[in-house]
Order: structure tokens, then C-alpha cells, then sequence
């Protein structure tokens, strides 16, 4: 993709559309350039870059490359830290594990300290530590089976209150019918499930490998008609790791923050396979 | 340490973050302890597991040694490695049985010991006046041995420091490794 788009021949923006790769370097040189360019005055270029220089100011994140679960874990709360600005988060599945949490903690500080010489106390040990290890077990259990890949819940977004404007006034109903997207001229819908369904959040990055898989899916219940069609009605992203680190480690934590907002604009307008985006891109190289 | 020094002021930004941190390092070390519990419930054991700390077993078990404990046996006879514990001491004792009386209209049993090392048996280790054993001051015959792992137990109790050392150390890369 990158490649097509610097055939596409002298045009202006050329320089910005560089694949981030190149940026990143770039950002890593200038970390070690102590007199590199004066980052508070951005001269008003056309590029990305420019930007780049003038977020220097902010500290980049460096991580050993060959540490995965740190990559993992630094990507994982980059999209999260992302995503959350567009959609509330959940805390609710969050909050009933660290219940069991508390709850199991409590049953061994009983077993633990409980002011009863030894033999006497022998039942409630019994009790208390079998007690333990069931939560304990569940709580296990949970996190192999039922949490797997996901790493973050959201709620559904707040349906907006009818507004004075002519343009937006009628209300978002259920079935879908247009409503205008206040954010541009255009008439593109905002997916009405954003509305009804929270967001499930998985990511894959699988030892040794260098590909990063992001998939957006709604969070449907298993009673509802749409439950079958969920992975359908998702966005699912593959990117290169090489996209948002440098060969020195350095994370671009704005480029990052980009392309989950691209994703989640493609939820939003309900491109759950590219297709829409391609064809955009494409008539843009034309 | 930078790096942890940073992990842990992030953690401490975000609240709830730290307490799911906490609670996983709680329930790691309430894990070990409750396997500890789990073996004192079975073995009816007040201390499963205990470390050789004299050479008075020698060359059947070393100082260092790790002893594991089962005290759900009715009788021990002569012969049997046992841990016991004298009145008002703190520190248990591994030696062999020696000798086994048995009253047999009563039924109250009198234990003898001696370390193997030793070259007279344990009366002179006994409370004044005390002659005999007896069934209760019995913590556990021995069942199992792994040789010399106990060496860090003794370094630990020689040396306290390295205890609060090794825990604070522990703790703190659990806190900041974010594997859950």
C-alpha cells in the first residue's frame, strides 16, 4: 500500500505519506541530536513530520525489542488509552474479578489469622482453603476461558438528546434510518449499533511474530437475533509492529493513537471490511 | 530500576490498575501460604515442613536438609526419624526413636530418642526431671527429604536482613511485571 502511494508521482503531500517507519527513525535521530531543530517553532510544512519534530518535546516510550509481552502490553494500552476517547469504558466484568479477588484474599487472611490454636482450628482451615482455591480456580478459569484475548469493554455511546438545530433534530431511533453526522458535511451514517452495544476489544500478537491483530466487535448478548452475525458486524486491523516502533525501541504512541481512530471511524461508518477505505484511497492516488 | 521506578509511578496514577496489581500479588503469596495450609490440615501437622538445622542426624540427614512431616499416624515405633518438641522450647528437634514403652492397662506410651550423631541419647536435652516422651510432644514422623534446598531457610535465618530484602524485591517486580 505504502509503496502505490509513492508512485503516485510529485505530488505535495508526498513527504507525509512515508510510511511511519521512516518517521519513527527520524524521531529516534532526533532524540540523540541534542542541537537538532528548535521544536518549539513548527514552521507551517505540509507534513506530518513537522508535527513530529514539535511532539518532541514529550518523552517517547522505549522498549527492548525483544520483549514481547512488554511490546504487548505498551500497544495494548495504547489502543485502549485511544479508543477510550471516543467510547465510554466498562467496568463492570472488571469489577466483579477483583470482587472474587478481595473476597478469596479475605477467606485466607481468615485461615491465616484467625486467633485459634492449631489443631482446634483444623475445620477452619479446611473451609477456608478449600474456599480459596475454588475462587482462586474460578477466577482462572475466567481469565483462560472467557476473557481469552480482550482487552478492553466498553458501553454503548449515550443516545444524544434532541438538539435546536434543524440539521440534527430528530432523535436516533433504533431501526437505523439516517441521522445526520455532525462531525462532516457528508450524510454518512453513525453505525446505530454504537448506540445499542458496547465495544469488545481483542488483540492477537502472537510470540515471535510481527503482526499486531486488532479486531473491534460489538458486545451481544447471546439472546439477541444479531449474536450470529457478530463477527460479520466487526473491524479488524493487522499492522506491523515496525509501524509504531523504531529500530531503537521508541514507540510513536500518536501513530498508534491514528490508526485506531481510522479503525474505529470504519466501525462508525459500518466498513467492516475495507472496502469502503480502499476505494477511498484509491480514488485519492487517482 | 528506572524503569521500575516509572512502572510504579504509572501504577500509582491510576488506581484502579494498582489495586487489580495489588490483589494479584496478594493472592500470590496467599497461594503459597494456603498450599502451607492445606499440608497442615492433611498431615495434622503444626509445621509440615521443617529444616535440619544441627548435624546430630549425620550421615542420614544433613543440615540443610528440608523434612516433610506427617503427624496423622497413630503410633510411632522404635526406629522412626521424628520431629519433637520440648516443653516451653521453640526449637524442634530431629532425632531417631530409641526405645517404646507401652503401658498396657493404661495405654499411655513413653518415647526414648537419640540423634544417630549423638553419642548419648536425648535425656539430657529433655525439661529437668523429664525422662520420657510422650505422644503429644510428637510434631511428626518424618516421610520425606530434599536434600540441602534448606540452606537458604538457614541463610534467611542468619542473616534477617536478606528476608525483607528478598520479599520487598519480589514484590516489587510482581507489582510492575503486568502479565494479567
Amino acid at each position: 500500500m505504502a509503496k502505490k502511494k509513492s508512485k503516485s508521482g510529485s505530488s505535495p503531500t508526498k513527504a507525509s505519506q512515508d510510511p511511519p517507519v521512516l518517521q519513527g527513525v527520524a524521531v529516534g535521530a532526533n532524540e540523540s541530536d541534542a542541537s537538532g531543530a528548535d521544536p518549539s517553532t513548527p514552521t507551517k510544512g505540509n507534513s506530518d513530520y513537522e508535527d513530529e519534530v514539535a511532539e518532541e518535546e514529550m518523552e517517547l516510550l522505549q522498549v527492548d525489542l525483544g520483549d514481547m509481552i512488554k511490546m504487548k502490553q505498551v500497544l495494548d494500552e495504547g489502543v485502549s488509552a485511544s479508543l477510550l476517547d471516543h467510547v465510554p469504558e466498562n467496568y463492570q466484568w472488571d469489577n466483579v474479578k477483583l470482587l472474587l479477588m478481595f473476597v478469596s484474599c479475605a477467606f485466607a487472611m481468615t485461615a491465616q489469622f484467625a486467633p485459634i490454636p492449631f489443631p482446634e482450628s483444623r475445620p477452619v482451615l479446611g473451609v477456608c482453603g478449600t474456599l480459596y482455591f475454588v475462587l482462586s480456580g474460578i477466577l482462572q478459569f475466567i481469565t483462560t476461558f472467557i476473557d481469552k484475548d480482550m482487552i478492553l469493554l466498553t458501553n454503548p455511546l449515550p443516545k444524544p438528546t434532541s438538539v435546536k438545530d434543524e440539521s440534527n433534530s430528530n432523535p436516533p431511533k433504533k431501526s437505523g434510518s439516517n441521522k445526520a453526522d455532525t462531525n462532516t458535511n457528508s450524510s454518512t451514517t453513525i453505525n446505530p449499533l454504537l448506540y445499542e452495544y458496547g465495544l469488545r476489544v481483542r488483540s492477537n500478537f502472537p510470540r515471535f511474530s510481527e503482526f499486531y491483530t486488532m479486531i473491534l466487535e460489538f458486545r451481544i448478548p447471546k439472546d439477541d437475533p444479531l449474536h450470529s452475525s457478530i463477527e460479520e458486524k466487526s473491524v479488524k486491523a493487522v499492522w506491523s509492529v515496525g509501524k509504531f516502533f523504531d529500530k531503537e525501541g521508541y514507540f510513536d504512541e500518536v501513530g498508534l493513537s491514528n490508526e485506531v481512530t481510522k479503525l474505529f471511524k470504519r466501525l462508525e461508518a459500518q466498513d467492516y471490511n475495507g472496502k469502503e477505505s480502499d476505494k477511498a484511497s484509491k480514488k485519492k492516488t487517482e | 530500576m528506572d524503569k521500575q521506578v516509572y512502572e510504579l509511578k504509572k501504577l500509582w496514577a491510576n488506581k484502579r490498575q494498582l489495586t487489580f496489581q495489588v490483589l494479584n500479588l496478594a493472592m500470590i503469596v496467599f497461594s503459597a501460604l494456603m498450599i502451607w495450609k492445606g499440608l497442615m490440615f492433611v498431615t495434622l501437622s503444626e509445621s509440615p515442613v521443617v529444616v535440619v538445622l544441627s548435624g546430630s542426624m549425620e550421615p542420614a540427614f544433613q543440615r540443610g536438609d528440608i523434612l516433610f512431616l506427617n503427624n496423622a499416624v497413630e503410633e510411632v515405633h522404635v526406629g522412626d526419624v521424628v520431629v519433637f518438641k520440648i516443653k516451653d522450647r521453640d526449637i524442634p528437634i530431629v532425632h531417631r526413636i530409641l526405645k517404646v514403652h507401652r503401658n498396657e492397662t493404661t495405654g499411655k506410651v513413653d518415647l526414648l530418642t537419640k540423634g544417630d550423631n549423638n553419642r548419648v541419647d536425648d535425656r539430657g536435652l529433655y525439661a529437668p526431671g523429664q525422662l520420657w516422651l510422650q505422644r503429644e510432644d510428637i510434631l511428626g514422623r518424618a516421610t520425606g527429604t530434599l536434600r540441602y534446598v534448606g540452606m537458604v531457610t538457614i541463610a534467611l535465618n542468619d542473616y534477617p536482613v536478606l528476608k525483607y530484602v528478598l520479599v520487598g524485591l519480589m514484590g516489587l517486580f510482581v507489582l510492575t511485571s503486568k502479565e494479567g
